[in-house]
């Protein structure tokens, strides 16, 4: 026992030694395997002269960094600075979630990636003239996730203006975020807060921390330096007395003094921290101002960083497939409303989405996620609502590329007929021939509409002539849609699909983001997932059970009398 | 792991797709910058000279365009504004255009009082041209009670966010020639501004007028340049002036959309 623990002590020490030995490593000198390496490997997309002008650039978006203007959005270090090599490290190791930067960590051998992070780096002069190595942000404060931290965290994201892009609780939705452009005049969407699996440097609270105080250089998020912060240089109580001084509509003239000195500390500690970006020698009294300012600076920060972190679940959500496959729940009586509270007693099922990309035009860079899917069904009907984030509301817009018609929609497909068993055909896509699909197709300009089409293929969707009475009501509220939809089980459309309990049900999605120009295939949909009926238990099982029961002990007594009976006969 | 396999089909169905190369048009750019000399010592002038002159415009002049206001309607959307990438007055007067001299290598010194500015009000950059010495902070003026946020392109990128309470935010000093380079708010993203980082002082932006005035220019002969955001440059082929001691030269330009 004692000599197992010891091992695993060793083993421990050995891990670590190893992980500070790879820490924070830097690269080696640029050579010739680095260069293959990147033009193999890189060059693709971010060009053999790494202008980020490829091949494949065009149908990227976040388009590939152009490495010629040293410009990096995920450091470890404050704004204008350069990344470390670590950094570079880390992405081409681990990638960029919700781009095209795949992470290379079993394409390449750490001994390749270190040797392209060396190519890369000559693309840019800055790194070879750089005096001294890029100055990393400071972790060493880290304020502990609480709910209070939370809470002061949630009023800096108002006070400091990340609703402006962000949107009020962080789906992206602000009102500033349609007009984004990165340093090259690309579109460039802010970030949806509560989904931390798609943050391109990672989501935990560090990383939250950096890209705050760093800023996304080329990008539009700017880096919350020290002293863009209110009242920088002041104690937190001297700050809310400035901003409570400039609130007032007029002030006495102790007042007015008051405010004034609070402004000339404020301005005095944003010259030091100019003089020390500009590379000015500090002096003892000027370094201790700095220092106590950034304090204050790097504690709210970290609140920023926990509220942003809160709003986000622990990880991805699972794909609805097997534990997680979307079951309608039975209810007796009448089927919730849009806004019922009974939809918040149980989680949504979850329907990632992806970039349509078979057929022109195609969508190679969505912005949509996901579908969230709940159900209910009575004797008669079903429920479902799906909820889905989108930035942007937009229900009749014309897009400036193609000059088309552009809004926000949804698709809901099934088969017509439910293939038996499993390994029976799904209907291909959007239907084939053969095997056509039934949709509800909703729009955004309609919210309280949904129409039934036949579809026997991608581009051949047709209206049902005949309009079941299926009931719709959509909204859009913080960067949020919600669709209600509800039909009866049974209809006496032969196009439609009929539904029963227990059986499952083959659907899939398709859904339109107007505002990234999606519209007839350029679009982001699902693969086939499936959705059952939730059986109830049957009522027959208070009968059948106790009969059977009943049945048996009977035949036991019987049996028993009669051998009884037998044995006396026979004595 | 699997989801590395699949990033990286994703990337290379990508690269199928591709028809055409994404061609950067960078070779242009060059040629709407200004021309810095390569090195220029400050000195006391005495008996200098002045160049002034009209700039103009040529040819049909387009209708002003409103900006679309899309937020904070209120502070923004007070009055009409307008793009000011082409701003023509009376007389076909070109504003906003920048005359320096090209080839300039020892004069006189800035003033050192002047403490370049621009300000952000009614959700609009003032002025829509400013020269800031190498060397000196500007100054981002807030007087709007909204949110901005500087986002200054070129080598010395800035990105940083002017909250409403920070009336006056002065940047770190530039230490190298650059410019122009733009100047935006990308959360109003109509606001637009350029700024030229410059290592002499003459240089001038024109009036409403047209009107430009360098003074205190060492006599001798210069190369007379100018940059316009709608019109570009003539560095290809400046005006020659000569400026003689305690003289005024007048040099006019007449300029077309580029």
């Amino acid at each position: 026992m004692r000599i197992r623990t010891v091992a695993l002590l060793l083993t421990l020490f050995g891990i670590l030694v190893v992980f500070n030995f790879v820490h924070a490593q830097n690269a080696p000198e640029a050579s010739e395997k680095g260069k293959e390496v990147y033009e193999n490997s890189c060059a693709h997309c971010h060009g053999t002269e790494g202008r980020g002008d490829g091949s494949a650039a065009e149908n990227l978006l976040p388009k590939p960094r152009d490495f010629t203007r040293g410009l990096y959005k995920i450091r470890s270090t404050g704004t204008g600075e350069l990344p470390t090599d670590q950094d570079l490290f880390d992405i081409i190791t681990e990638g960029m979630p919700g781009s095209s930067m795949p992470g290379w960590e079993t394409a390449l051998s750490a001994n390749d990636r270190w040797e392209v992070v060396a190519y890369i780096k000559t693309f840019y002069d800055g790194f070879k003239e750089a005096e001294a190595p890029p100055k990393q942000i400071n972790l060493s404060g880290k304020v502990p996730y609480s709910e209070q931290s939370v809470e002061t965290g949630k009023a800096l994201y108002t006070e400091l203006g990340c609703v402006e892009c962000h949107g009020n609780i962080g789906r992206g939705d602000g009102t500033s975020a349609p007009d984004l452009t990165d340093e090259w005049g690309f579109q460039s969407w802010p970030a949806n807060l509560t989904q931390g699996w798609n943050f391109r440097g990672g989501s935990d609270t560090e990383a939250i921390f950096k890209r705050f105080i760093g800023g996304l250089a080329g990008s539009a998020m700017p880096a919350f330096e020290g002293d863009t912060f209110p009242g920088f240089g002041l104690t937190a109580e001297e700050s809310n007395r400035m901003l409570e001084l400039d609130n007032k509509d007029e002030m006495t003239a102790a007042e007015e003094e008051e405010s004034g000195q609070l402004y000339e500390k404020y301005d005095a500690a944003v010259d030091i921290a100019l003089n020390l970006a500009e590379g000015t020698e500090l002096s003892a009294e000027e370094k201790q101002i700095y220092d106590d300012a950034m304090k204050v600076v790097y504690e709210k920060s970290w609140h920023l960083a926990n509220y942003v972190k809160s709003l986000m679940p622990e990880k991805r959500p699972e794909p609805a497939i097997g534990n997680n496959v979307l079951r309608s729940q039975y209810l007796q009586g009448a089927l919730p409303a849009i806004d019922d509270a009974a939809w918040e007693t149980f989680e949504a099922r979850y329907f990632p989405l992806v970039g349509q990309v078979v057929i022109e035009p195609r969508q190679f860079n969505p912005t949509l996620d996901g579908v969230h899917v709940k159900s209910f069904y009575n004797d008669t009907e079903v429920a479902f609502l799906f909820i889905w984030d989108d930035r942007t509301h937009t229900t009749d817009e014309t897009d400036e590329e193609t000059g088309k018609t552009v809004e926000d929609a949804l698709a809901v497909q099934f088969p017509v007929k439910i293939p038996q068993g499993p390994t029976a055909p799904k209907p291909y896509f959007l239907g084939g021939g053969r095997l056509p699909v039934y949709l509800w197709h909703w729009k955004a300009s309609a919210p309280d509409q949904v129409t039934e089409l036949t579809a026997k293929g991608i581009n051949n969707a047709e209206v049902q002539e005949a309009q079941g009475e299926l009931q719709a009501q959509g909204t859009y509220t913080n960067g949020q849609y919600k669709l209600w939809v509800k039909r009866a089980l049974k209809t006496d459309d032969k196009k439609d699909l009929q539904l029963e309990p227990g059986v499952f049900v083959p659907i899939a999605f398709s859904a339109w983001d107007g505002a990234n120009g999606d519209v007839d295939t350029k679009r982001v949909m699902t693969s086939w997932y499936t959705f059952v009926l939730e059986p109830v238990p049957s009522s027959k099982r208070f009968i059948y059970p106790p009969l059977i029961a009943l049945l048996s002990v009977g035949f036991l007594f019987g049996l028993r009398a009669f051998v009884l009976r037998k044995n006396s006969e026979e004595a | 792991m699997k989801s590395y396999l699949l990033a990286s089909l994703a990337v290379l169905l990508a690269c199928c797709f591709v028809g055409t190369a994404f061609a950067a048009d960078s070779g242009s750019a060059e040629t709407e910058m200004l021309v810095f000399p390569e090195a220029y010592k400050a000195m006391k002038v005495s008996n200098g000279g002045t160049i002034s002159g009209v700039v103009k415009f040529e040819g049909d002049v387009p209708e002003k365009k409103a900006l679309e206001i899309t937020k904070d309607e209120k502070v923004c959307g007070a009055d009409e504004k307008f793009d000011e990438s082409l701003v023509v007055g009376e007389g076909n007067a070109l504003k906003n255009t920048i005359v320096y001299l090209i080839d300039i290598s020892a004069g006189k010194d800035f003033d050192k009082k002047a403490k370049p500015e621009i300000d952000q009000k009614g959700c609009k950059f003032t002025p829509h041209v400013q020269i800031v010495p190498v060397g000196a902070r500007l100054t981002m003026l807030n007087s709007d009670k909204i949110m901005h946020n500087v986002h200054i392109f070129g080598n010395n990128p800035v990105n940083k966010p002017q909250p409403k309470t920070r009336r006056k935010m002065p940047l770190k000093a530039v230490k190298e020639a650059e410019g122009p380079v733009e100047v935006k708010c990308d959360i109003h993203g109509w606001m637009s501004a350029w700024i030229a980082y410059v290592p002499h002082p003459y240089f001038a932006v024109t009036n409403e007028k047209g009107e430009f005035t360098l003074e205190d220019v060492p006599a001798g002969e210069y190369k007379l340049g100018y940059w316009h955001e709608a019109c570009g440059t003539n560095s290809k082929a400046p005006a020659a002036v000569t400026v003689e001691a305690g003289g005024t030269v007048t040099q006019d330009f007449t300029l077309k959309l580029k």
